[in-house]
């Protein structure tokens, strides 16, 4: 017998139908249209099928969400380059996609429609956010998750080399500044990437301005060790 | 033959009573074997033993899973149809197997026609036990189905269904509920439902399984083992074919290990976590596996 597509081909499937479908349960039930001519099927799977690979109602649209961020982040290795802006930048430009969810839109309703279609983006991460029990009201762990796989995935693609504390400095930073972009792009898609551009130069100023300030202040600590040690007090 | 006699026969047999495997074996001097409650028994005598359990308690069946189960079977029952919400995209053509008295039929007719207003789902019930088909029938001819082409009552062997009546790639979903554990041979009935089912088509699955909480576990164990045997005693005089039905329960494989039965006869099934290609209910005493036909 031949070997049956598994779940995760149905998943990796279905993400590439998301820009068609979004995030919805019509997305995972249309995967099996698009298998290989001599395992696709005519018919889009039942509600039972779906519920049955993927989770009842909303738990199935989350299982596909997560799939296509476990998505993105396989995409940021095809980056142009393995430097760490070509690499968030490649990772912002994999939301683009999901914006053009009509299949028209003009350059002038381009700020309208993605509006909208943003919505599509936020209600996935709102979903994610979305607690499976009462408490807390709001669940940010999928979100930190989220950025800082990015960020991880950025830093070991870019030769990131970092040890001990600057090993989760450098990761925290660039969630943050990711996190920030992102942000950016769902209320102005347009200029997200020279968003991104601008806090990692300011990022990395920064960076020089607290080594800077570190070396100076261990200077300092050097001096007063020294005055107190002359004075006969250490 | 009465399965106590059975019994006591095979008991006497010094030859089957040294069978210590507790799986089929394939051990050239002896017959293959299999389990039978806590018992090895020859594997072609399982049929006609389970047979026997069945027509021993056909006619008390409801009352005793109601005894036994202190009415939860029918919520068990009521979820594991609810979850699969037949009609909702029309009609669907059913085959539960090893459903001899209706009890899974019937819910799946009432859900689709309550819910839905689908009078077009039918429902093919097969059971290998005469005894527990008549008894279905009978409760159907109570009923609206009776009589229409919704319903109909067949007596067939989950391993082998015959070809020519159960097609290739016919049914839209195959339920089978708290009867896979007394088959013979779990593969051969999981390999039939993947070749009666349509591409894109579901199978479900209903039975006793593995309870993961130790307390509830402990709780478990002394009600079936003692309370059970004691009820079919009192309510059927049929203490063995109870005592049975509890051992069973203990020898069907575990929640993770069905799962990836299930995958080998080739369907897809969900993650292999609570909720995913299983469903507990009431902390794994009844659970709910299904898979797809891709």
């Amino acid at each position: 017998m031949a070997l049956s597509p598994s779940r995760s081909q149905l998943l990796k499937i279905a993400t590439s139908l998301v820009p068609t479908y979004g995030f919805t349960r019509e997305t995972l039930s249309r995967s099996v249209l698009e298998l290989p001519k001599d395992k696709a099927h005519s018919e889009p799977l039942s509600e039972n099928a779906v519920s049955s690979l993927f989770g009842s109602r909303d738990y199935a649209k989350k299982t596909l969400i997560e799939a296509w961020l476990s998505e993105g982040i396989t995409q940021m290795a095809s980056a142009p380059s393995p430097s760490l802006g070509h690499v968030l930048h490649a990772r912002l430009s994999y939301n683009e996609p999901v914006l053009h969810y009509l299949p028209e839109v003009s350059c002038s309703s381009y700020k309208s429609d993605s509006v909208a279609e943003m919505k599509n983006i936020l209600q996935a991460f709102a979903l994610l956010a979305s607690p499976e029990r009462a408490l807390p009201p709001l669940d940010p762990r999928p979100a930190l998750k989220h950025v800082s796989r990015i960020a991880d995935e950025a830093s070991y693609i870019s030769g990131d080399d970092s040890a001990q504390l600057s090993w989760y400095t450098r990761r925290a930073s660039l969630a943050t500044i990711y996190s920030a972009a992102e942000l950016h792009q769902f209320t102005s898609p347009g200029t997200a990437h020279a968003f991104l551009d601008s806090l990692l130069t300011g990022s990395s100023a920064l960076k020089q301005s607290v080594d800077e300030v570190q070396l100076f202040s261990s200077y300092v600590l050097q001096s007063w060790k020294g005055i107190l040690r002359s004075k006969g007090i250490l | 033959m009465s399965l106590p006699t059975l019994r006591r026969s095979l008991a006497r047999n010094r030859n089957f009573a040294r069978c210590i495997s507790s799986s089929s074996s394939s051990d050239p001097q002896h017959s293959k074997t299999t389990s039978f409650g806590f018992q090895t028994i020859p594997e072609n005598a399982k049929e006609s033993m389970v047979k026997s359990v069945f027509d021993s308690v056909a006619s008390k069946y409801d009352l005793m899973n109601d005894a036994m189960s202190m009415g939860v079977h029918r919520l068990w029952k009521d979820q594991f149809v609810g979850d699969l919400k037949p009609g909702r995209r029309g009609p669907m053509k059913c085959i539960d197997v090893a459903g001899g008295t209706g009890d899974i039929a019937l819910r799946i007719l009432d859900f689709a026609r309550e819910k839905y207003a689908d009078r077009e789902t039918s429902v093919e019930v097969v059971d290998i036990n005469e005894q527990m088909l008549k008894e279905g029938y009978r409760r159907f001819k109570k009923t609206m189905y009776h009589n229409t082409p919704q319903i109909s009552f067949h007596e067939a062997n989950a391993q082998s269904l015959p070809k020519e009546k159960f097609r290739d790639n016919s049914y839209d979903l195959y339920t089978i509920a708290f009867g896979i554990r007394n088959v013979t041979s779990i593969p051969a009935v999981l390999d039939e439902a993947y070749r009666v089912l349509k591409p894109g088509a579901t199978f479900a699955c209903l039975e006793f399984n593995k309870v993961d909480h130790p307390l509830l576990g402990t709780l478990y164990d002394q009600y079936s083992f003692h309370i059970i045997p004691l009820l079919g005693t009192i309510l059927t005089g049929d203490r063995a074919s109870y005592q049975y039905l509890v051992e069973s329960i203990r020898k069907f494989p575990a929640q993770p290990n069905f799962a990836q039965m299930i995958r080998d006869a080739g369907f897809v099934t969900g993650k292999d976590i609570d909720g995913g290609a299983w469903t507990n209910l009431w902390g794994g005493v009844a659970c709910v596996h299904t898979g797809v036909k891709i």
